[in-house]
């Protein structure tokens, strides 16, 4: 069968201590902070870029 | 001048409301959908859940375009008139009234410019029994999701009762895409079991037409962290065990019946699953619009391709997977009529981004590439700038370029609507279309900006998303400051 049961899966598993860390207030509070550094960089990279006008006397 | 946008989902609105603010008010910006209401697609998985109503992820769209002076017509374009008729030359589109007070009544629109933004027609009719008509649920729209909800509450209650319950949730057919809204259902699914003390009564199963787990149509994606390069499949994989959420990937759905659905996947078995709740995200094609010429010739494969979606200035001649490259991508959305352009889900992707694959018995499993959410958006605004600079004379030709091959894209994939104990992914990727030349070692993608982590801060910058995409949907004071 093609059903993978998850609890036999071959997948890494967290330790005791990411899943805690990722519910840690002060820690998220932190990687919130990185989290939206990050995002802004992409979205800064990623509105597109500006082509060169046309004009009916440059053509 | 006048603009015609026809759509108001996410692409459609950012142009028009863009448009607005960029034109003087001798320009004429009008908005065709068949909605009266807007709504934020995103968190209707929260909606499908119980975790939201209806009311906090739409509003009424006329009194926004009242008051930013666009005209809001309410119905759907059926056929595109791009060179008119043979009593006018005015390109002109028939729009068919999906209002209450004159529902069914015809009428043609001229333009000057047309932005297609329709999004897809919910495609449920490519697998029998397949949608809320049929024997499994949707959370495509906000009313689908309501009704997900309804039946999701009333499954708790019979758990509550001590009766074990099986939910399939994922892609009811081969070439879906949006996997990434499954993903976030399943996970949301599972979590408000949690809460609701009922997780030990439920098996829940992801089905899924992508080959691999992290797939999400894109074909994957390769994260930096830890000291390792690893595949967002192993990071998938690990979500999904540490939640004991089984799966079935590469898998297309042949037939959903009352409570079993048909299956078959890559290595061509066929099988069946029993269900309880099935949640099957449709497939979306074009929305059927039809294009004729001045002399009433049908054009409509010369605008559109088989799929419904609008062909724009990428590159369509047929070549194999391996050889498409990502200059093939659009990057200005106009098409063959210079005064015609195709954002959003209405372009016609030029390939697939997901190897596409088929079964041993030559059934299609081919994820389509997503083109939703924050793409989506910049489409939206890159093409209401070229518009306004050609309008104002600034260029006769597109002055903006926003191909997906350039772009990259932060989202968001909620895993549980908590502010304590809840949590989602967040990613970032750039370029969106890999490009394998410029980035081999990341699997065509620069890994220091493609990037993903779960926790409690996703939840925030989730919930945070909703309240300020709705607020700047709203058109509220300095709305254009918040990005796309």
């Amino acid at each position: 069968m093609s059903l993978t049961q998850s609890k036999d899966a071959l997948a890494p598993r967290p330790t005791a201590m990411t899943l805690y860390l990722r519910h840690f207030f002060p820690w998220q509070v932190l990687r919130f902070i990185l989290i939206n550094i990050r995002m802004t960089f992409m979205i800064l990279k990623s509105h597109g870029s500006s082509i060169p006008p046309v004009n009916k006397k440059e053509k | 001048m006048r603009i015609v946008v026809l759509g108001a989902g996410i692409s459609g609105h950012t142009a028009a409301l863009m448009l607005r603010r960029q034109l003087s008010t001798e320009h004429e910006v009008i908005v065709i959908t068949p909605n009266s209401k807007w709504n934020w697609i995103p968190s209707n998985i929260w909606v499908g859940v119980g975790d939201m109503q209806a009311s906090d992820v739409t509003f009424e769209l006329k009194p926004v375009y009242d008051r930013m002076k666009i005209t809001y017509i309410q119905g759907k374009a059926t056929e595109i008139h791009p060179e008119g008729n043979d009593s006018s030359n005015k390109p002109f589109i028939v729009v068919e009234s999906t209002a209450a007070l004159n529902k069914g009544e015809i009428r043609n629109v001229e333009y000057d410019y047309l932005i297609n933004a329709t999004g897809p027609k919910l495609n449920f009719a490519a697998t029998p029994g397949l949608g809320p008509d049929g024997n499994s649920l949707s959370v495509c729209t906000v009313d689908h999701a309501v009704h997900t909800a309804s039946v999701l509450e009333k499954l708790i209650g019979e758990m509550k009762q001590g009766k074990k319950k099986t939910f399939i949730i994922g892609t009811g057919h081969g070439t879906c895409t949006c996997q990434g809204a499954a993903f976030e259902y399943i996970f949301n699914l599972e979590f408000e079991l949690r809460q609701k003390g009922v997780r030990e009564m439920a098996k829940i199963v992801f089905i899924t037409n992508e080959a691999e787990l992290g797939d999400f149509g894109v074909g994957g994606l390769s994260l930096k962290g830890g000291g390792f390069v690893t595949p967002s499949k192993v990071f998938a994989e690990s979500l999904f065990a540490e939640r004991k959420v089984d799966w079935i990937t590469g898998a297309h759905v042949h037939q959903v019946d009352k409570t079993s659905l048909e299956y078959e996947t890559l290595d061509g078995e066929r099988a069946n699953l029993n269900f309880d709740f099935a949640m099957l995200l449709p497939p979306f094609g074009g929305v059927g619009l039809k294009a004729f010429d001045a002399k009433a010739v049908d054009i409509t494969s010369k605008l559109f391709m088989p799929s419904g979606f609008m062909k724009v200035d990428g590159n369509y001649n047929p070549k194999p997977f391996e050889e498409w490259s990502p200059e093939d991508w659009p990057r200005t959305y106009q098409t063959t009529y210079k005064n015609v352009f195709a954002i959003g889900i209405a372009f016609a992707p030029p390939h697939q981004i997901s190897m596409p694959r088929k079964s041993k018995n030559g059934t299609v499993i081919a994820p389509a590439p997503p083109r939703t959410g924050m793409p989506s958006a910049v489409m939206g605004r890159a093409v209401a700038q070229s518009i306004s600079d050609m309008i104002n004379g600034v260029s006769e030709a597109p002055t903006q370029s926003a191909s997906m091959a350039e772009l990259g894209a932060a989202c968001v994939a909620s895993a549980g609507a908590n502010a304590f104990n809840g949590s989602a992914v967040s990613m970032t990727m750039f370029p969106i279309v890999p490009n394998y030349k410029k980035y081999p070692e990341g699997g065509g993608r620069d890994l220091n900006h493609t990037t993903g982590e779960i926790g409690t801060a996703g939840h925030w910058i989730k919930k945070l998303l909703h309240y300020a995409f709705i607020y700047k949907a709203k058109a509220l004071p300095f709305w254009w400051i918040i990005p796309e």
